[in-house]
């Protein structure tokens, strides 16, 4: 990510040069290619890229805020986030991750109904839902097509009722852990997987609806079981 | 107290822990429409769940409680098997939805059993509902059955909430109600609580019992709160030996009169209100840094099962026998035998025996009489449209007499209930309930 991580914030009107070439930052992007924008025409993109600012976010900075409105659509085009509900008395439960080409804001909301905040130093690229919604008149399909891949607070959602609906903390931690992995893993020597863990270890027992021990316990039994090859604070290999 | 009040303080009212009261639950609710109202819990909704342990070493004459006396540990193991059965079938049932704010170890005794049973509990709890550490865990303890090691291992298990049955110190009381507990006990457990770094720890005592004068009961109070515990919760003992033949066993005539019992009521109050506490409710008081506490000055306050509380959960999960749930505007109460409550979960069944649906207006009324009790006042304008010209009438004169007597003040349709008579807030919450109203009538009035 180090070519836009110079850049807080760009307008994407003025500096960009809309046309066949595209923007120099979307044509850099790597994420373009995997999921976002690769299914928009060039007259989309080049409409797309008029409105579109880049942010930058700092390290548990939130984008969106429960209870706020949001306006946005964002694209994670580096980093991480997590996505967290507060209860009434302050209490957090966390209800999801979202990567590199993920999604936050897939509607606007008068109220976001959670709060999502940068596990490291991230960026993403917002659009406006005025602009999305308009654009949507000339060229139907935009914004479905836009965030046809990759996951969406919604996604996280559905991931999350299926998680809780384990059986086992060691369930819970393995289904979280291969999620994990195929999402943001890479292959290792060995055939092992080598996963980044953005995430402290009590967000992800907060997310698992276990108690940190718990946590702690299950992951040292994985690790003696083998299924877990060696595990550091940000880092896990996988061997499945 | 004002001479004026003293007549309400014989007069029955309901202890509104839930609403309706559990004497309306009947055979409307079964474990379908239970089933129904699990499924419609939120995906992240705050839900509370409740453990009953209906077993004890000894039986106390005075004890209202569902429990049973038992020395034979295979049979409570069979008992917490069969709750590990409930807990997942219902668990099952609510398919990773809900989110536990909170778990309530209650009894009966919860440590008649081991610390690792009562882990087991737990780790069910947390696979099947998950379980984070923001959940607040609490339990019920008998001090005279903490062993010297017991408090560290139930702190290691998560404990941060233990209230301990003192009920009272002095002997002859105790002889009265055969429940033997020297001081020293209960100094011991508190101090082991300390040290395992428990910062919420509740006493619970008990005032007109048998035997109890001003002088003994003073000395309680001293002896307690010398142990400096973070919260009290002062019940009055309800003698009902026709309903509960364990009560036969006191003696009427070593009651206190109402005058003396209310006397210990105000007694406790002020005393506990002058070493700082803060009057809580009708029967609690907590440090002014305890979460009740502040749940009070922040108008979070709530009435649960437990009494007053700071949980947010509307939902309860109670499992064990007699255990009472409350999900989707239905309240529903397990088998209160213990037998019939294992053979119902054994057979793969939500072991539903009663309940009750909760009315729009039930609920209405629910919110008012919980308002009143939680901050002393409340509006009843929410309510006209639910009352016919005749309960209207009768309403309006309950609480005439009320504010005739000083007990509340009205401006409009917002009653408020003066701070001296918070001990009385429970007999307002009766003058506008339907139900009680209903059922006096034709009975004497006050």
């Amino acid at each position: 990510m180090s070519k836009i991580s110079e850049i807080t914030e760009t307008a994407g009107g003025g500096a960009c040069h809309a046309g066949d070439l595209g923007s120099p930052f979307c044509a850099l992007c790597d994420v373009r290619e995997r999921s976002v924008c690769a299914d928009l025409n060039p007259r989309e993109m080049a409409r797309v890229e008029k409105t579109m600012a880049r942010r930058s976010i700092a390290k548990n900075a939130a984008i969106v805020s429960e209870g706020e409105p949001n306006q946005n659509l964002y694209i994670v085009v580096g980093g991480s986030f997590r996505l967290i509900k507060y209860l009434e008395d302050g209490r957090r439960q966390v209800t999801g991750f979202l990567f590199k080409g993920d999604f936050i804001g897939v509607r606007a909301t008068a109220q976001a109904a959670y709060t999502a905040e940068a596990l490291e130093d991230s960026h993403v690229c917002a659009f406006s839902h005025q602009f999305l919604d308009e654009a949507a008149k000339s060229s139907p399909g935009v914004k479905d097509r836009l965030i046809a891949r990759g996951q969406t607070e919604y996604h996280c959602a559905q991931e999350h009722i299926v998680l809780l609906g384990k059986k086992t903390a060691e369930e819970r931690v393995r289904s979280f852990l291969s999620q994990l992995a195929s999402v943001i893993g890479t292959p290792g020597e060995d055939s092992a997987i080598e996963t980044p863990l953005p995430m402290s270890r009590q967000d992800i027992a907060d997310y698992l609806g276990l108690r940190l021990e718990t946590l702690s316990r299950t992951l040292a039994a994985l690790k003696k079981s083998g299924a877990i090859r060696s595990i550091s604070r940000h880092h896990v290999s996988l061997k499945f | 107290m004002k001479e004026e009040w003293l007549k309400y303080l014989s007069a029955p009212a309901p202890r509104y822990t839930s609403y309706p009261s559990a004497l309306r639950f009947g055979e409307e609710v079964d474990a379908q429409l239970y089933e129904e109202k699990l499924r419609g819990v939120g995906q992240y909704e705050p839900v509370s769940i409740y453990v009953h342990i209906p077993y004890c070493k000894q039986l106390c004459w005075y004890c209202g409680c569902n429990m049973r006396v038992e020395n034979r540990p295979e049979r409570m193991r069979a008992y917490v098997d069969s709750l590990l059965r409930e807990i997942n079938a219902v668990g099952e049932r609510l398919a990773g939805n809900g989110r536990v704010a909170s778990v309530h170890f209650g009894g009966g005794t919860p440590n008649m059993l081991p610390a690792g049973e009562l882990g087991c509990i737990l780790d069910a709890i947390e696979d099947r509902f998950g379980l984070t550490d923001d959940a607040c865990l609490a339990i019920e303890l008998d001090p005279r059955l903490v062993r010297p090691g017991d408090i560290r291992l139930l702190a290691d298990l998560g404990f941060s909430r233990m209230s301990l049955g003192v009920q009272d110190f002095d002997v002859r009381v105790q002889w009265a109600i055969n429940r033997l507990q020297r001081f020293e006990i209960v100094e011991a457990s508190i101090a082991e609580m300390r040290e395992a770094g428990v910062e919420d720890v509740s006493f619970d005592l008990l005032y007109g019992l048998p035997k109890q004068t001003r002088d003994s009961f003073s000395e309680t109070l001293d002896m307690a709160l010398s142990l400096s515990p973070d919260r009290f919760a002062v019940f009055g003992y309800a003698h009902l030996p026709a309903a509960l033949p364990r009560q036969q066993m006191i003696k009427q005539e070593d009651l206190p009169d109402p005058q003396s019992r209310a006397a210990l009521a105000e007694m406790a109050c002020d005393r506990f209100v002058a070493a700082g506490y803060a009057a809580i409710g009708f029967d609690h008081y907590a440090r002014p840094d305890n979460a009740l506490a502040i749940a009070m000055r922040e108008g979070r306050l709530r009435r649960n099962f437990q009494g007053f509380t700071d949980d947010i959960a509307e939902t309860t999960i109670g499992f064990g026998a007699s255990a009472v749930s409350y999900a989707g505007g239905v309240y529903v109460q397990n088998h209160k035998d213990i037998k019939s409550y294992r053979h119902k979960v054994d057979a793969g069944a939500l072991p539903v025996a009663r309940g009750v649906v909760r009315s729009g207006r039930d609920q209405q009324y629910a919110a008012t009489i919980s308002r009143l009790l939680c901050a002393l006042e409340a509006d009843l304008a929410p309510l006209a449209r639910f009352m016919s010209p005749d309960e209207r009438a009768q309403i309006d004169g309950s609480l005439d007499r009320l504010e005739r007597d000083g007990v509340i003040r009205r401006h409009d349709q917002v009653i408020e209930i003066s701070s001296e008579a918070r001990s009385l807030s429970r007999v307002v919450a009766a003058a506008i309930d339907p139900y009680f109203n209903a059922a006096q009538k034709g009975a004497p009035t006050v």
